[in-house]
């Protein structure tokens, strides 16, 4: 019999920023919290994979660099373009990025890793593009799960897997503390992250961006609220803050993101012992 | 967790102190309902001794706001922490209670 608090860890929804989790982890390892699951959502479920892997900071920090390679956006401008003068026809499969490098990049860090050999239960969120709703990938590669995932909608391609068309799990759940609660953790370590609003507006697609944030940003404090009320004990909310903006693919700000995202964990950590205390 | 309660007026000002976390929100939760049983239903949770609170003291909070709603009566905030406030604001309860920088303001508010 398990006496001990069961403690489930959950990295939401965030682009960049989700290498706070780094941070997270790094904490969490020092002071020796045990974690018995694992719940990812779009960039989080980047992390969150290697987490459950059993990755230690240092390699969850080349993970990052191998990932966001300066190619993982190719032909972005040239499809927005033609989208534009409307000579790409456009349809729920496409994506503005070819993501053959992102494929690949994912294929180079994951390799064919599988849910069922990963050393903690991970649990990853998408949401499917044609009727909205969160789904929950816990078998199969990991690197697909991860991919549809994080498919940014019109930037990334959805990905079919199992006859759904899948995107962003951050447009259905941004931070899925509810994965956690339906598995019954005791106590929920929440690493969660509102996106950054532009202050200039010189396109239809940042008006856009503006838009999926504002949207984003309101689906998270709605559902962490309402998880937080449901929930049988204790929710640890872990919110780096960063003095400067950080955009989708800031890459060059991760060491500092990595940094906010240990000073949140460190602020949080004599709570959260206290919970595993009992 | 030390708890505190001052009457001002119709008014009972209640200052807990620490952090409000599962091992201490029962004994808030306690306090509270045995400050409704006897009538008090108009409460000021003057927050300048909480350092902290998790789930469990939100629910312990909602719960009161509730049942002095229900007699006519609220629960209302002062003198919260930045770091407290950052999860009141993050879980919606800045939307639904009444928070205020100072005491004397939440207990005047019931005027």
């Amino acid at each position: 019999m398990n006496s001990r608090p069961t403690v489930s860890l959950v990295i939401g929804s965030g682009g960049v920023k989700c290498a706070a989790a780094i941070g997270l982890w790094s904490v969490l390892r020092e002071a020796g919290v045990q974690v018995d699951s694992v719940v990812g959502c779009s960039g989080g479920s980047l992390y969150g994979a290697a987490i459950a892997q059993g990755w230690d900071p240092e390699k969850m920090r080349s993970l990052s660099e191998s990932l966001w390679t300066g190619d993982v956006m190719q032909g972005y401008r040239e499809n927005l373009k033609a989208s534009k003068d409307g000579s790409l026809r456009f349809t729920e499969r496409s994506g503005l990025v070819d993501d053959s490098v992102l494929n690949a990049n994912l294929e180079k860090i994951y390799g064919d890793l599988t849910f069922e050999r990963l050393d903690v239960p991970l649990t990853l969120v998408a949401t499917d593009l044609h009727n909205g709703e969160k789904v929950l990938l816990r078998e199969g590669l990991v690197r697909e799960a991860i991919r549809a995932s994080i498919a940014i909608p019109v930037i990334f391609p959805p990905l079919e897997i199992d006859g759904g068309l899948l995107t962003d799990g951050g447009a259905s759940d941004p931070l899925p503390v509810d994965v956690a609660i339906q598995d019954a953790a005791d106590v929920i370590i929440a690493m969660g992250f509102t996106l950054s609003y532009r202050t200039r507006f010189r396109s239809i697609t940042a008006v856009q961006e503006q838009m999926t944030s504002i949207y984003t940003n309101n689906i998270l404090n709605a559902t962490y609220a309402f998880h937080n009320l449901a929930h049988h004990a204790e929710i640890f909310p872990v919110i780096p803050e960063l003095d400067e903006q950080v955009s989708m693919f800031d890459v060059d700000k991760i060491p500092r993101v990595i940094e906010a995202g240990e000073a949140a964990a460190r602020a949080q950590l004599p709570h959260i012992q206290r919970a595993l205390a009992g | 967790m030390q708890i505190t309660n001052q009457k001002m007026n119709a008014v009972v000002v209640v200052s807990p102190s620490g952090s409000i976390d599962a091992t201490t929100a029962p004994e808030l939760g306690a306090h509270i309902d045995d400050l409704v049983s006897h009538d008090d239903v108009k409460l000021v949770a003057d927050f300048a001794s909480v350092d902290y609170t998790s789930s469990a003291g939100l629910r312990v909070l909602l719960g009161a706001a509730k049942q002095t709603r229900a007699q006519g009566g609220d629960l209302r905030l002062s003198s919260v922490a930045p770091d407290v406030m950052k999860v009141l604001s993050l879980s919606g309860f800045t939307s639904i209670l009444k928070i205020f920088d100072d005491t004397d303001s939440a207990v005047a508010s019931f005027a």
